[in-house]
């Protein structure tokens, strides 16, 4: 691109050459000897450049558009016809407001690594907490797994047989009303509800009887082995 | 021509004599207003203004897009899932595999006793970057990697492990390195950025989320302890079964040594330097703030 911004004629000198060089590339390739030689060629576009008799535009004139009398179009005018533009080359760095300007913008958001590198580190620091308290919690929770579930089965069959026993306990009531009444009666009834406040009163006074012999029982067994051994 | 003594005297005078300005003595500026289209009038009258005949087309009642008629549409029969989220702002890497590289040595587009970065590659046609579709530069894919006998010193934006140990068997000296979009517009297109006329700039440093990779010396980032990476390719040798040649005795040591800067765009081209197509010529700033900015 380059060449040809400068002479078309030494473009078409250099394909020539290529195209002769060319050839001994492949005899080198074929030899195994020596640095290998570019044989591709490359024909770049010709840039259409109006180099003897450069545009510069008048800066005074008021038909000149507006865009052509900016900084940025004069950098591109020294980029193209060099120090014929009439383009101080001074005047395409940045001036130092601009420079501040660019500065300050590059600290705003570009950090430097040192910092983007702690807050990696950071970061990375605070997830593999997280992660470890949170396999901890786990590890504990699993630790107590067994027990709950032991529990959880020891409940559940609980409530299975009182489920059965209280069915087993209304099925005798019902044919011991049957038995007294002589018909099957309604479990609603008041009849049968009042038997069955009856026989739960007799059973209390059982139990109270059971309870007192076995007291009794308890108050004279002391006795005994206390003789025992002495005997 | 008479001089009033306050200016705009006679303009005031004639403001007091006139009425006030309300809506009603206000007009749109003129040529400010377009008069509407009159549709079916003269010769048209009685036909149907180019709307065709009857229905949705003719006045204008056409369901809303993707409607089917009151079946449940396609772009609803489909559950929407997160795996395209953000697709279309993720940065993309055109991919270059061993077998197209080793394609281009061999046709000599591509020059191995150079160092290659993308410039090279993009000037033999090799890829074709696009920084406005979200290009961010190459990949280097292992496809071919068993065909690949070229000793090159390159320079990519992400390459896969069987990639570099290909490169590395072969004597080879890879590396990634990240370009922000201004500076790899600047790297695929050298001759259209200095004929701008502009100082090349200093390279960004990568965004957050992408400095791992490049600080990693695995993957041979630029950001990487050189030190690290030397026992990285080590490692990688003894991982992949090849003997590590030595790259220090070897008679292009000075071309595969070379690497760029951090904050450097081209070879042999520092930022702040402004290059000159027409005059050949390279200018230097000599402020020393500039300098400042630019070696920073």
């Amino acid at each position: 691109m380059a060449l040809s911004m400068l002479s078309p004629r030494t473009v078409v000198f250099c394909r020539t050459f290529k195209g002769i060089s060319s050839s001994k590339a492949v005899l080198s390739v074929n030899s195994r000897c020596g640095p290998l030689l570019q044989t591709a060629s490359y024909n770049p576009k010709p840039l259409r450049l109006n180099i003897k008799d450069p545009y510069i535009p008048d800066k005074n004139s008021e038909k000149t558009p507006e865009w052509q009398k900016t900084a940025r179009f004069d950098r591109k005018l020294f980029g193209r016809h060099g120090s014929a533009s009439g383009v101080d080359p001074a005047s395409l760095w940045p001036t130092h407001e601009e420079l501040e300007k660019i500065i300050a913008e590059e600290t705003e958001w570009n950090p430097p690594l040192e910092v983007m590198l702690n807050n990696i580190e950071a970061r990375e620091k605070e997830e593999t907490a997280k992660q470890l308290a949170r396999e901890k919690l786990i590890a504990q929770n699993m630790a107590k797994m067994p027990k709950m579930i032991e529990d959880w089965r020891r409940e559940k069959q609980e409530a299975k047989k009182k489920l059965k026993e209280e069915k087993a306990r209304k099925a005798r009531l019902l044919e011991e009303a049957r038995e007294r009444f002589g018909q099957a009666l309604d479990p609603r009834s008041a009849k049968f509800l009042d038997m069955v406040a009856e026989l739960e009163k007799e059973e209390k006074k059982k139990k109270k009887l059971l309870k007192r012999r076995l007291r009794e029982e308890q108050t004279a067994a002391p006795t005994t082995p206390a003789a025992a051994p002495s005997q | 021509m008479s001089v009033t003594k306050n200016s705009g005297g006679k303009a005031l005078d004639v403001l007091k004599t006139l009425p006030r300005i309300t809506l009603a003595n206000l007009r749109p500026e003129p040529g400010s207003k377009k008069a509407d289209k009159r549709r079916g009038r003269g010769q048209h009258g009685g036909n149907r203004s180019g709307r065709g005949h009857k229905g949705e087309r003719q006045r204008g009642t056409r369901p809303r897009l993707g409607f089917e008629g009151g079946q449940t549409p396609f772009y609803l029969v489909i559950p929407k899932y997160g795996f395209n989220e953000g697709h279309s702002r993720r940065p993309q890497y055109q991919p270059l595999t061993l077998k197209r590289l080793q394609y281009l040595i061999d046709l000599g587009r591509v020059d191995p006793t150079q160092p290659i970065d993308l410039t090279q590659l993009v000037n033999a046609r090799g890829v074709t970057i696009q920084p406005l579709k979200r290009d961010y530069g190459v990949q280097l894919v292992d496809e071919g990697a068993d065909i690949f006998a070229a000793k090159i010193n390159i320079e990519v934006q992400r390459a896969s492990e069987g990639a570099i140990a290909a490169i590395e068997r072969n004597g080879g000296v890879i590396t990634t390195s990240f370009y922000d979009p201004i500076s790899l517009g600047i790297l695929i297109k050298p001759v259209c950025f200095f004929m701008r006329g502009q100082p090349i700039p200093r390279r960004m440093l990568p965004a957050e989320n992408m400095v791992p990779y490049y600080v990693s010396a695995e993957n041979r980032g630029y950001l990487a302890d050189p030190e690290e990476i030397q026992q990285a390719r080590r490692a990688l040798a003894q991982k992949y079964g090849y003997a590590l040649p030595d790259i220090s005795k070897d008679e292009l040591y000075h071309m595969l040594a070379m690497r760029k800067d951090v904050r450097q765009i081209f070879f042999g081209l520092s930022p702040g330097w402004v290059v000159n197509m027409a005059e050949k010529k390279i200018l230097k700033p000599t402020d020393e703030k500039l300098l400042k900015y630019y070696s920073s």
